[in-house]
């Protein structure tokens, strides 16, 4: 009798908690889905920004060629719109189906923001339709203003669903303080629920990373087609679309770190056990993964510079300094690959001497680290702005002037940026957290002043020749590869991080995982899996691209009128 | 136009085995769950350190900061003279033996912040079990001192002791392994791996568990637990009776239910 009631009670306590996927369990499943759907959902609200930003170029500057690439954008969209939704809805079963219990409480507290989740996704993807079906239709006058305003409703439509989905997993990860295992999920507010500490950071770390990663999957595009173009109309199109893609990715990503910083911030004042998690805890080495990917990303994006340069005239002048720029680069990159506080035990720590190698203790720390990426910046800005004013002579009659303050200017600031890392080494850590600051507001002031002085020297400049866009060698396009393939696993890896951080909980201190993937997985494990999701999304986006391909001729248009640089 | 397709296919899986290979060659660390102790009356000192040198250099995190130098002071080792923390221990603050400081660091650790570090270390009871927290005490304390932590200090092993003592209205612990409901827990909890072999630990005196779930139905592992006796598995015969009869009482029903899933998924 007793036996009967435990097993009855045994099922009435558990039924439904969990549920195991055949195979590769329940945790790999739900992984693989949501990564998947994320980084298409990154791609369909990435895009639509640079869409309407290249649209306003096309019709403000009366540029067709701008129109029609973000025609061309939309059309991309509008394929990977469907894939995001099925991979959303293929995430939501499998959370339904094998975490019952956990998507029951996150349904008892989000409910109504589900609801107008799905219905702000109806008016987004009509909102797209129209935007996309009615290009050619109102194309003129009035009616393109009307238009382009349909592509900022789209953002803004975007915008929001991402605000809500990102409040359900701020919430696992930083639940409001007063929140505790014991509060029945009914009571909780939910707009105390939305309003926790992560939320804002993640939503405007999102939002430039999505720019970030369209740019990049169009940039790979475009090498697609560059690569199989067969006129040079088409090479040149494509050429020039891959340029403008990785423009895009580039030019944001130099800002994502300065949201990761707040991001990161935000997580330490929540909870200090979460930061040093992070930090420094089981997750240190995953931070030297991502140093290595970004100096891959650095690299590559140079390097593509360097051989655009090739197809403009009188770029020969600015050679010379290439190999000074990847010198820098790549000492930039070592030391910011340097490992510094790596989770060790008493006989690591006695093996090694000390808290830290007695070399590379010095080059792992915050100062040099900083140093080395602000370095890293200012040298690819370099790069960007030796491009950008190879095929013109400046006229103005203050042309050598302006040079040569903008070489002050970047002198200066890397003169800021050494001088705070070295007094970082005699200085406590309060005050060295501080001298970030200094040396990014350096690194900012002098790319906005740079770029102001070179825009006002560009007025009227005389021209070298065109640009031959499509005379591009294809190790270039491969860079591209590179970049797309970079991104989107770095993706993979900070979303891990930021998931990972949890450890075994559902909701941080909160509901605890009990299944038995509950344990966080060493980064082999999590490579694996990333390696894994960013094959199927690969594999997915060229499949559907192919079959844009099939479905339509591309938009570019045949044009005598050269295309200009980004920015000019 | 194929030869560039396998191109750009091998640039893409190049890049991929690179980025894996790499995460796969540096040290892996993976974090587990906190185990629930079972420290029962008898517990000896030696039982609470070793529990403890576990959960120090594991699941408890400190070597993230305690060791390094600059985040939290050196325990283990000298720190600027003194000694490691069982030798300092019980100067820290005036009125406050070794035992109750130690013990106030872990479950409030902002009340006494050493001077020149910050107040970063969160509090260790949210994190781990008060078993968890003296077993942690009673190995800082060998580190340089003497360990004074006693199975009475411990309110699990106190509620054991009344409960077998027979006392009246002693609260019981909540199943074996503290109530946990992870399934490698409560097998080590209830001793299992004392006869079988499960995930690479364990003897031999019982079946191999490591395949069960191919053998056995749920419901007959459910059986198995409760009624060891209604099946003895073929070869194991001579060992009939050997395995107790206590689980269905021992277990809560969580536990059994998360012990029975487990297995079965054992294939």
């Amino acid at each position: 009798m007793v036996d009967a009631l435990h097993l009855l009670q045994a099922a009435a306590d558990t039924t439904g908690a969990y549920r195991d996927f055949p195979l590769i369990g329940s945790r790999a499943a739900v992984w693989i889905a949501a990564e998947i759907h994320l980084m298409f959902a990154a791609f369909v609200l990435g895009v639509p920004i640079f869409a309407v930003v290249a649209e306003a170029i096309g019709v403000f500057g009366k540029d067709q060629r701008y129109d029609r690439l973000a025609k061309e954008f939309t059309r991309l969209l509008l394929i990977a719109y469907s894939a995001t939704a099925l991979w959303g809805a293929t995430f939501t079963f499998l959370l339904a189906t094998l975490y019952p219990k956990f998507f029951a409480y996150l349904l008892s507290i989000f409910a109504p923001s589900i609801w107008v989740y799905g219905a702000i996704f109806f008016f987004e993807s009509f909102t797209l339709y129209l935007y996309y079906y009615g290009w050619d239709r109102w194309k003129y006058g009035r009616a393109k203003i009307v238009h382009w305003c349909l592509g900022i409703l789209l953002n803004i439509w975007g915008t929001i669903v991402m605000f809500i989905a990102d409040s359900w997993l701020t919430y696992m990860m930083t639940p409001p303080r007063d929140i505790t295992p014991e509060t029945s999920p009914a009571s909780i507010k939910i707009w105390h629920a939305i309003l926790n500490h992560t939320w804002m950071p993640i939503n405007i770390h999102r939002l430039i990373g999505n720019v970030v990663f369209g740019g990049a999957i169009v940039g790979a595009y475009a090498s697609y087609r560059f690569l199989a173009s067969r006129t040079d109309e088409e090479r040149a199109h494509y050429d020039w679309m891959g340029y403008v893609g990785n423009f895009i990715a580039m030019s944001a990503l130099i800002v994502l770190p300065f949201a990761g910083y707040w991001l990161g911030r935000e997580i330490y004042q929540y909870d200090q056990s979460l930061g040093i998690t992070m930090m420094g805890g089981f997750m240190s080495w995953l931070w030297v993964i991502q140093a290595f990917l970004i100096a891959v990303l650095f690299l590559a994006g140079n390097y593509y510079l360097w051989v655009g340069m090739g197809r403009i005239p009188g770029a020969e002048r600015y050679r010379p300094y290439t190999k000074w720029l990847l010198v820098v680069l790549v000492l930039g990159a070592l030391v910011w690959g340097t490992p510094h506080t790596m989770i060790a035990d008493s006989r690591e720590l006695a093996a090694m001497g000390g808290s830290h190698h007695p070399l590379l203790g010095a080059l792992g720390v915050m100062s040099a680290k900083n140093t080395a990426v602000n370095l890293m910046i200012l040298a690819t800005f370099l790069s960007f702005l030796l491009y950008r004013r190879a095929n013109i002579r400046q006229v103005v009659p203050w042309a050598k002037t302006g040079t040569r303050i903008q070489a002050a200017m970047f002198v200066i600031a890397a003169a800021i940026v050494l001088f705070f890392g070295i007094r970082g080494y005699f200085v406590e850590a309060i005050v060295r957290i501080g001298y970030s600051v200094y040396q990014v507001g350096a690194v900012l002031a002098c790319i906005i002043f740079v770029t102001l002085i070179d825009v006002l020297m560009a007025r009227g400049a005389q021209s070298l020749g065109a640009i031959q866009w499509g005379k591009m060698p294809p190790r270039s396009q491969y860079a591209l590869f590179i970049l797309a393939v970079t991104f989107t696993w770095l993706m993979g890896l900070m979303g891990f991080a930021r998931s990972g951080i949890r450890q075994h909980w559902h909701v941080y201190g909160v509901l605890q995982d009990t299944t038995p993937y509950a344990a966080t997985p060493a980064l082999g494990y999590a490579a694996i899996m990333i390696s894994t999701c960013v094959l199927i999304f690969l594999s997915l986006v060229g499949f559907i691209f192919w079959l844009g391909g099939l479905a339509e001729k591309s938009t570019f248009v045949p044009s005598t009128v050269e295309a200009p640089h980004v920015g000019h | 136009m194929w030869a560039t397709n396998l191109r750009i296919i091998g640039v893409v899986l190049g890049t991929l085995a690179l980025y894996t290979l790499i995460a796969n060659k540096i040290p892996q660390v993976q974090s587990d769950v906190p185990r629930a102790l079972t420290l029962g009356a008898n517990v000896t000192p030696e039982q609470l350190v070793s529990a403890g040198d576990q959960l120090y250099h594991g699941a408890g995190g400190c070597t993230a900061c305690h060791g390094l130098g600059t985040r939290a002071p050196n325990l283990l080792t000298d720190e600027k003279g003194q000694g490691p923390i069982g030798a300092r221990c019980g100067k820290r603050e005036a009125g406050k033996d070794c035992k109750a400081y130690l013990h106030e660091s872990l479950a409030n650790p902002r009340a006494y912040v050493v001077p020149s570090y910050e107040p970063i270390m969160p509090e260790m009871g949210r994190i781990l079990s008060p078993q968890q927290l003296w077993a942690l005490v009673a190995f800082l304390e060998s580190n340089g001192g003497t360990v004074d932590v006693s199975a009475s200090d411990i309110p699990a092993a106190s509620a054991a002791s009344g409960a077998n003592s027979g006392a009246a209205g002693a609260p019981t612990a909540p199943g074996i392994a503290g109530g946990s409901t992870d399934p490698m827990t409560i097998i080590r909890g209830a001793g299992c791996t004392g006869c079988h072999k499960i995930n690479g630990e364990g003897g031999a005196i019982g079946p191999d568990l490591n395949h069960v779930g191919s053998r056995l139905s749920a419901n007959l592992i459910r059986e198995s637990i409760l009624n060891p006796d209604a099946k003895i598995a073929k070869g194991f015969e001579k060992f009939k009776g050997i395995m107790p009869k206590t689980f269905g009482n021992q277990l809560t029903a969580a536990q059994l239910e998360a012990l029975v899933q487990f297995l079965a998924s054992h294939k």
